[in-house]
C-alpha cells in the first residue's frame, strides 16, 4: 500500500463512481430513440439517486439485518472491485489486487447478498428473483469463467493490471483469440447487467424480471446505493471489454495531461459501447427463461471454440 | 516434547472414553469432553511445531504380533492432518457438552461420549499410524466407532437402515483397502510406508485398490451413497466430525500412498481428475434438490471431497508434465480446502443441530423466520455459507481460488488433448462454485429468512451458550485462516504467489465503513425508521404460505439439469367415451429415479445375494459335510503344491 | 492501409482462424434455430465466410482455383440456393421447425463440442506438423467437424426443409476441407454445386408434395389407414 495506489484508488474508483450512472441513461435515451420517443434526459439517473438519498427509507417487518446491511456491502464490494480495473492509469500493484478470479467471486459475493436480500422480506417476487438469479448465474459462470481463462491464456498472467498493461503496450490486439474473447466479453456484460434478451431491466412485470424483482422493497437511500452499485458493475464490466479490445488513452504513469487524456478517451469509447449496448436491447426480444440456458449454452460454445483455438492453432 | 505432546493428547483422549464408563454422570461427560478439548490443544501445539520446523518425529511403540511393530509417526503431511483434527474437535466437544445431554437416555449419552472420544481417537491414530498393519486396525476402529455413533437412536427404522448401509460401505471399503495393501506388501516385502520405486505398470492394481477404497470412505461418486443416508442419522456433532474429519482421513490415505510413488502415470491424474469433477458436480446438483437440510449437507460434502480429488489430480498432471510449481499450488490447494471443508463444513453441521434441536425437524420447508428466534446461531450460520459458498475474503475461497489459479496458469501445458480435458473440468468446476452459491443462498434464505412456515419454527428457541461456543470456535477460524491465508501458508514454506486476502478484507472494511459514513445523515431525519408490510400485490395480510419454498427455489435448477436428476413422470388416463376425448380420470406419478442407487447399488446388492444363497446351501449343518469339506481342501491343497509351488 | 494488411501473411492466417470460429458458431446455429427464415440466413453467412476464407487464402497462397471457388460458392450459395429454398419456404407456408428427434439443441451443441474434439483426434493420426502448417491444419479439422454437424442436422431436425440445410452444410464442411487439404480440382467443385443446385429443385417439388416432415411422408405411406388421434403431429 503505498501514495501511487492510494491516488490510484481516488482517481480511478472516484472517475468510474461520478460516470457510472451516465451510461445508464445512455442506453436508456439510446433504447428510447431507436423506439421513436425522445427519453429520459442524460442526467437522469443522477436526478434519481438525489432524489432517493433525500427520501426515507422503509423496512418490512419481516426483514433482517440482511435487508439493512446489503446495500452497504453491495457497493462496497464494488468499490473495491473497481480497483482491478484501470481505466485512468495501471499503478504500482500491491500483491491481491487485480486478480480476476477475486475480481469474478467479488461480484459473486454482491450476487449472493442481493439473493439473499431478495428473500429476506418473504415476497414472492424477490424468492422468485433470487431464485432466477442464482440458477441462471450458475448456468452462465462457466463462460464466465472460461472467458476469464481464455484472457489469462493469452496474456499470460492472472491479474488485469499486468493484462492491459499488455494490451495498452500494442496497437492492434495481440492475438485473434482476444478479438474474439471481446464477444464474450460483450455477452458476459449484457447477462451481468440483466439486459435483454436476459432480463429486461424497464419493467415491472413478474414474467420477465429478475433483477428488479429482489430489489423491490428497497427504498430510500439503500436503494440508491444499490443502483449505484448497478450502475457501476456494468461500467466495470465495459472497462474490461474496452481495456482488452481498444485500450487506446490508457496510460501506463500518471501525468496530469495523460490523466485527462484517458478520461476523456474513456468516456468516449464506453459511451460508444453503451450506445452499442442500447442497440443491442433494442433489436432483438426477451427470451423465455428456459430458453436462456440455451442462449447461455451458445454463448459457452463460442467462449469454449476460442480457447480451442487457442490450444490447437 | 513431541512425545509428550502426543502421549498427553492420546492418554487424555483415552481416558475420555473411559471415564463416562466409569462414573456415568452428567459431569463425567463433561470432563471427558473437556480431556478431548485439551487433548485438541496439545494436539494443535505438536501439528504446529512438526509442520513449522519439518522434524519427522518417530514414536517407538509396542509390539503385537511378532515381526509387527506397531509405530507413530508423523511428517508433514500427517502433522497437516493432525492440525485439521485438532480445528475441528475443540468446537465439537464444546458444542457436546450441552447438545449430548439431549439425547434419550443417561445410557445412550454416556455411550455417545465414550465413542466420540474413541472415533477422535481411531482417527488421531490413522493419521499417526507408521505402518500399514496399525493404520488398518485403527481404520476398523474407527469405521466401527463411527458405525455405533450413527446408530444411536437404534430403536428408529431410519437408523437401522442407514447403519446397515453405512456398514457395508465401510466394509467394502475397508476390504479394497486390504487388497490394497495386501498387494502393496507383496510388492515390497514390508509392512511400513516407504518410499515406492517401482514402474507404475507393478503399482496399478493398488492404485485402483486403494483409490477405490479411500474413495468410497471419502464419499466419491458414484460410492457416495452412504453420506446422505449415514449423516441425517448420526447425532449433528457426530455429523461434524464425520463430514468434517473423517472423509480427509480418507483423502490422508490416499495421499500417503500417492505421495510415496516415485513413478505415477497420467493416467492415474487424469482419472482422479475425471472422477473428482464427477463427483463435485453431481454432488451439488443432487444437494440442490435436498430438502433435509442435514442431507444436503452431506450432498455437499461429497461436492467438496470431489473439489479435493480435483486438486490431487491437478496435482499429478501437473507434476508429470514438469510445471512443479503449479503442481505445488494444485496440492496445497487440495490439502487446504480439505481443512477449510473440515472448518466449515463442522460448523455447518453443528448449527444445523441446534437448528434441528431447536425445531424438531429436519426439513428445511418447515423452517423460516429463525433469524429473529436465533439470531447468534443466523450469524454463525452465515459466516459457514459465506466460507463454503467460497466468497472472499474467508477461507473457502483462498482454497478454490488455489484451484482456478493453477487452472488459468496451465495454459504452458504442451499437449492439447491434456489442455482440452483441463477447459472441460474447469468449466465444471465453475459451475460447481456457482450452484454452490445457489444452494447456500437456498440453505440460508430458506431456514432463516422471511416469515416462519411452521408453529416449530415460530417456537423455536436460541441454542444455549456451550452450544453457541462450540459453533463460535470453527466460524472464527473460518474468517482467520481466511484472512490470514497467505501469510500462515508462507509462514508454513509455501509461497504461492495468491493474492492477500488482510489487505482485500481491510479494504472492502474500510470501504463499506464510508460509505456508511457518507450516507448516515443524509435522508429525512425527523424519520426514524419506518416499518410497512410487505407489498404483495395488494394483498394485505402477508402470510408465510406466499413466500418462496425450498422447492419452488431450486426449481429453474431442476428444469435445467432435468436429464441429471431423471424424473420419471408416468400418466395413466381414463376417458368417459371410446373415442378418447371426454377425460374422465387419471393418475400422475413423479418419481425420481436414484441412479445409482437403482442402476448399480441394487443390481449388486441382488447379485450377492444370489451367490450367498447359493453358498448357504452348502451349510446344512452335518458333520459329516463338513468333514467332506476339510477333506477335499486338503486333496487341492496338496496338489496345487505340488505343481505350482 | 488495407493493402499493407492483405500483404501480411500473420494477419491473414489471425482472420482466417476468426473466420475458423465463426463458421463453427453458424453450425451450432443451424443445429439450434427454429426460424426457418433465420436459418437460412445463417446458412448464407456460413457460405459467406467460406467465401472470406477462400479469398484469404488466396492471398496467402496466390493460387487462382481458390479466388474461381470463392466466387463459384458467392453467386450459387450465398445468392442462388438460399433464394430457391425461400421460395419453398414461402410456397410450404411453414416459418419455424421447432421439434427434435434423439438430441435437443443444447446437449447438440454439447456433442458438437466432442465432434471437434474427435475430428482433431482423428485427423491428428493422419497428418503431423510436417505434412501441414498448423492453420492447414486447422481447416481440416473445421472442414470434418462441420460435415459432421453437418450429419448431426440432418437426423435431429424434423423439417425436410431443415434436413436439407443439414446437407448443405456438410457440403459446405466438404468444400472446406477440399480448400485446405485435398486441393479438389475446380471441375468437381463445379458438378458438387450443381448437383446441389438440382438437389434443392428436387426438394422444392418434392417437399411441396409432401407438405413438411418426413414422419407424415411416412404416414402417407401407409395410405391413409384410420385415423388415430392424439398423435404427436
Amino acid at each position: 500500500m503505498n501514495a501511487s495506489f492510494l491516488l490510484f484508488a481516488l482517481l480511478n474508483t472516484g472517475f468510474i463512481m461520478l460516470i457510472s450512472p451516465f451510461f445508464m441513461s445512455l442506453i436508456k435515451k439510446v433504447k428510447a430513440y431507436t423506439q421513436g420517443r425522445k427519453g429520459p434526459s442524460l442526467l437522469q439517473s443522477y436526478f434519481d439517486l438525489r432524489k432517493l438519498m433525500q427520501k426515507e427509507v422503509v423496512y418490512s417487518p419481516n426483514s433482517s439485518g440482511i435487508m439493512r446491511i446489503t446495500p452497504y456491502l453491495n457497493l462496497g464490494v464494488l468499490l473495491v472491485a473497481t480497483l482491478f480495473v484501470p481505466v485512468v492509469f495501471i499503478p504500482d500493484t500491491p500483491a491481491g489486487i487485480g486478480n480476476i478470479i477475486v475480481f469474478l467471486y467479488l461480484l459473486a459475493i454482491e450476487r449472493f447478498f442481493t439473493a439473499l436480500c431478495g428473500l429476506d422480506a418473504g415476497s414472492t417476487f424477490g424468492g422468485m428473483g433470487s431464485s432466477r438469479l442464482m440458477s441462471l448465474s450458475a448456468v452462465v459462470e462457466p463462460t464466465m469463467v472460461i472467458s476469464f481463462a481464455a484472457l489469462a491464456y493469452v496474456l499470460r498472467t492472472v491479474n488485469f493490471h499486468e493484462m492491459f498493461a499488455v494490451t495498452a503496450g500494442s496497437t492492434i490486439p495481440e492475438s485473434p483469440t482476444l478479438t474474439l474473447i471481446s464477444i464474450s466479453l460483450f455477452i458476459i456484460i449484457i447477462v451481468e447487467t440483466g439486459r435483454i434478451p436476459v432480463d429486461n431491466p424497464a419493467t415491472h412485470l413478474e414474467l420477465t424480471m429478475i433483477n428488479e424483482a429482489m430489489i423491490l422493497e428497497q427504498s430510500g437511500k439503500n436503494l440508491a446505493l444499490i443502483e449505484l452499485a448497478h450502475a457501476i458493475k456494468q461500467t466495470i464490466l465495459m472497462a474490461v471489454l474496452i481495456n482488452v479490445l481498444a485500450p487506446w488513452g490508457l496510460a501506463t504513469e500518471l501525468t496530469f495531461a495523460s490523466f485527462m487524456i484517458a478520461c476523456l478517451f474513456f468516456l468516449v469509447k464506453a459511451s460508444m459501447l453503451a450506445g452499442l449496448i442500447g442497440l443491442f436491447e433494442s433489436s432483438i426480444a426477451k427470451m423465455r427463461l428456459f430458453r436462456l440456458p440455451g442462449f447461455y449454452m451458445m454463448a459457452f460454445f463460442f467462449s469454449a471454440l476460442t480457447i480451442l483455438m487457442e490450444v490447437f492453432a | 516434547m513431541l512425545e509428550a505432546l502426543i502421549y498427553g493428547a492420546v492418554i487424555a483422549l483415552i481416558s475420555g472414553t473411559a471415564l463416562p464408563f466409569l462414573y456415568r454422570s452428567k459431569n463425567a461427560r463433561k470432563a471427558s469432553f473437556s480431556l478431548s478439548f485439551i487433548s485438541s490443544i496439545l494436539l494443535l501445539v505438536f501439528a504446529g511445531i512438526v509442520l513449522y520446523t519439518g522434524k519427522e518425529p518417530v514414536f517407538p511403540a509396542f509390539r503385537f504380533l511378532p515381526g509387527l511393530d506397531f509405530t507413530l509417526a508423523a511428517d508433514r503431511l500427517s502433522a497437516g492432518f493432525v492440525l485439521l483434527i485438532a480445528v475441528v474437535v475443540p468446537g465439537v466437544s464444546l458444542y457436546s457438552v450441552e447438545y449430548v445431554e439431549h439425547a434419550k437416555g443417561e445410557a445412550r449419552k454416556d455411550l455417545q461420549t465414550a465413542l466420540t472420544n474413541l472415533f477422535i481417537l481411531a482417527m488421531l491414530m490413522v493419521v499417526l499410524a507408521g505402518n500399514m498393519v496399525g493404520f488398518l486396525v485403527f481404520w476398523e476402529i474407527m469405521s466401527l466407532s463411527s458405525l455405533m455413533l450413527v446408530l444411536h437412536d437404534y430403536s428408529s427404522e431410519e437408523s437401522k437402515k442407514a447403519g446397515l448401509f453405512y456398514f457395508i460401505m465401510t466394509s467394502l471399503s475397508t476390504a479394497f483397502l486390504f487388497m490394497g495393501f495386501m498387494s502393496l506388501f507383496r510388492l515390497t516385502g514390508s509392512a511400513e510406508f516407504g518410499q515406492l520405486d517401482y514402474p507404475a505398470s507393478l503399482l496399478t492394481l493398488p492404485f485402483l485398490c486403494l483409490f477405490t477404497g479411500f474413495g468410497i470412505k471419502a464419499g466419491l461418486v458414484p460410492f457416495h451413497k452412504w453420506l446422505p443416508y449415514a449423516h441425517p442419522a448420526a447425532p449433528s456433532s457426530i455429523s461434524a466430525l464425520m463430514s468434517g474429519v473423517m472423509l480427509k482421513v480418507a483423502i490422508y490415505g490416499f495421499l500417503r500412498f500417492l505421495l510415496s510413488v516415485s513413478f505415477p502415470q497420467l493416467w492415474w491424474g487424469t482419472l482422479i481428475l475425471v472422477m473428482g469433477s464427477l463427483s463435485a458436480v453431481l454432488g451439488v446438483i443432487y444437494a440442490l434438490k435436498e430438502s433435509d437440510i442435514k442431507r444436503l449437507l452431506a450432498y455437499s460434502s461429497i461436492e467438496n471431497i470431489g473439489i479435493i480429488f480435483m486438486g490431487i489430480g491437478l496435482y499429478l498432471i501437473f507434476k508429470l508434465e514438469g510445471f512443479e510449481a503449479l503442481a505445488m499450488l494444485s496440492l496445497v490447494g487440495a490439502c487446504f480446502h480439505a481443512f477449510n471443508h473440515a472448518l466449515f463444513k463442522s460448523l455447518l453441521f453443528l448449527c444445523a443441530g441446534s437448528v434441528v434441536h431447536a425445531t424438531g425437524t429436519r426439513d428445511i420447508e418447515a423452517f423460516g423466520g429463525l433469524i429473529k428466534r436465533m439470531p447468534h446461531t443466523a450469524v454463525l450460520f452465515l459466516v459457514g455459507s459465506v466460507s463454503i459458498a467460497a466468497l472472499p475474503p474467508t477461507n473457502g475461497f483462498v482454497s478454490e481460488l488455489m484451484l482456478f489459479q493453477a487452472y488459468f496458469y496451465s495454459s504452458a501445458l504442451l499437449d492439447p488433448l491434456l489442455k482440452v480435458l483441463l477447459i472441460i473440468t474447469l468449466s465444471v468446476f465453475a459451475l460447481t462454485s456457482a450452484l454452490a452459491a445457489a444452494l447456500f443462498v437456498k440453505v440460508f434464505g430458506i431456514t432463516f429468512l422471511a416469515l416462519p412456515r411452521t408453529k416449530y419454527a415460530e417456537e423455536a428457541a436460541e441454542a444455549t451458550n456451550p452450544m453457541l461456543l462450540g459453533e463460535a470456535v470453527p466460524a472464527a477460524l473460518c474468517i482467520f485462516s481466511g484472512l490470514f491465508s497467505s501469510r500462515i501458508l508462507v509462514l508454513l514454506g509455501f509461497d504461492l504467489g495468491i493474492p492477500d486476502m488482510l489487505s482485500l478484507g481491510l479494504i472492502l472494511g474500510g470501504a463499506c465503513g464510508l460509505i456508511w459514513l457518507a450516507v448516515r445523515n443524509s435522508g429525512p431525519s425527523e424519520s426514524p425508521r419506518i416499518s410497512k408490510e410487505t407489498w404483495g400485490c395488494g394483498m394485505l395480510g402477508q402470510n408465510s404460505t406466499m413466500e418462496y419454498s425450498s422447492a419452488g427455489f431450486s426449481e429453474p435448477l431442476v428444469v435445467i439439469f432435468k436429464k441429471i436428476y431423471r424424473t420419471e413422470i408416468s400418466t395413466t388416463r381414463t376417458y368417459s367415451d371410446t373415442k378418447e376425448s371426454i377425460f374422465k380420470s387419471g393418475t400422475v406419478r413423479i418419481h425420481l429415479i436414484k441412479f445409482f442407487e437403482e442402476r448399480l447399488y441394487l443390481p449388486a446388492a441382488y447379485a450377492v445375494s444370489l451367490v450367498s444363497s447359493q453358498v448357504s446351501r452348502m451349510q446344512n449343518g452335518k458333520l459329516d459335510t463338513y468333514v467332506l469339506y476339510v477333506f477335499i481342501a486338503v486333496l487341492t491343497l496338496m496338489t496345487f503344491t505340488r505343481y505350482y509351488a | 492501409m488495407i493493402s499493407s494488411f492483405l500483404a501480411d501473411p500473420t494477419f491473414l492466417e489471425d482472420m482466417v482462424r476468426i473466420l475458423f470460429v465463426f463458421v463453427l458458431i453458424t453450425a451450432a446455429l443451424i443445429l439450434s434455430t427454429r426460424n426457418i427464415a433465420s436459418l437460412l440466413t445463417v446458412y448464407a453467412v456460413q457460405s459467406l465466410l467460406l467465401v472470406l476464407i477462400a479469398s484469404s487464402l488466396y492471398f496467402i497462397e496466390g493460387n487462382r482455383t481458390l479466388l474461381a471457388i470463392a466466387a463459384l460458392t458467392l453467386v450459387s450459395k450465398v445468392l442462388l440456393i438460399p433464394i430457391f429454398i425461400n421460395i419453398i419456404g414461402e410456397k410450404i407456408k411453414i416459418s419455424r421447425d421447432l421439434k427434435f428427434n434423439y438430441l435437443e439443441p443444447t446437449p447438440s451443441l454439447l456433442v458438437s463440442m466432442g465432434l471437434i474434439l474427435l475430428a482433431y483426434v482423428f485427423l491428428s493420426g493422419f497428418f503431423n506438423e510436417f505434412i501441414l502448417s498448423k492453420l492447414f491444419f486447422m481447416g481440416a479439422v473445421i472442414g470434418l467437424s462441420l460435415t459432421l454437424m453437418g450429419m448431426l442436422v440432418i437426423f435431429s431436425r424434423r423439417k425436410v426443409i431443415t434436413k436439407v440445410i443439414g446437407y448443405l452444410t456438410m457440403e459446405n464442411g466438404v468444400l472446406l476441407f477440399g480448400i485446405f487439404v485435398a486441393d479438389l480440382p475446380f471441375i468437381i467443385e463445379i458438378l458438387i454445386v450443381i448437383d446441389l443446385m438440382i438437389l434443392v429443385l428436387l426438394t422444392t417439388i418434392l417437399a411441396i408434395g409432401l407438405d413438411s416432415t418426413s414422419e407424415e411422408y411416412h404416414q402417407r405411406l401407409q395410405t391413409l389407414k384410420i385415423w388415430s388421434g392424439g398423435e404427436e403431429q
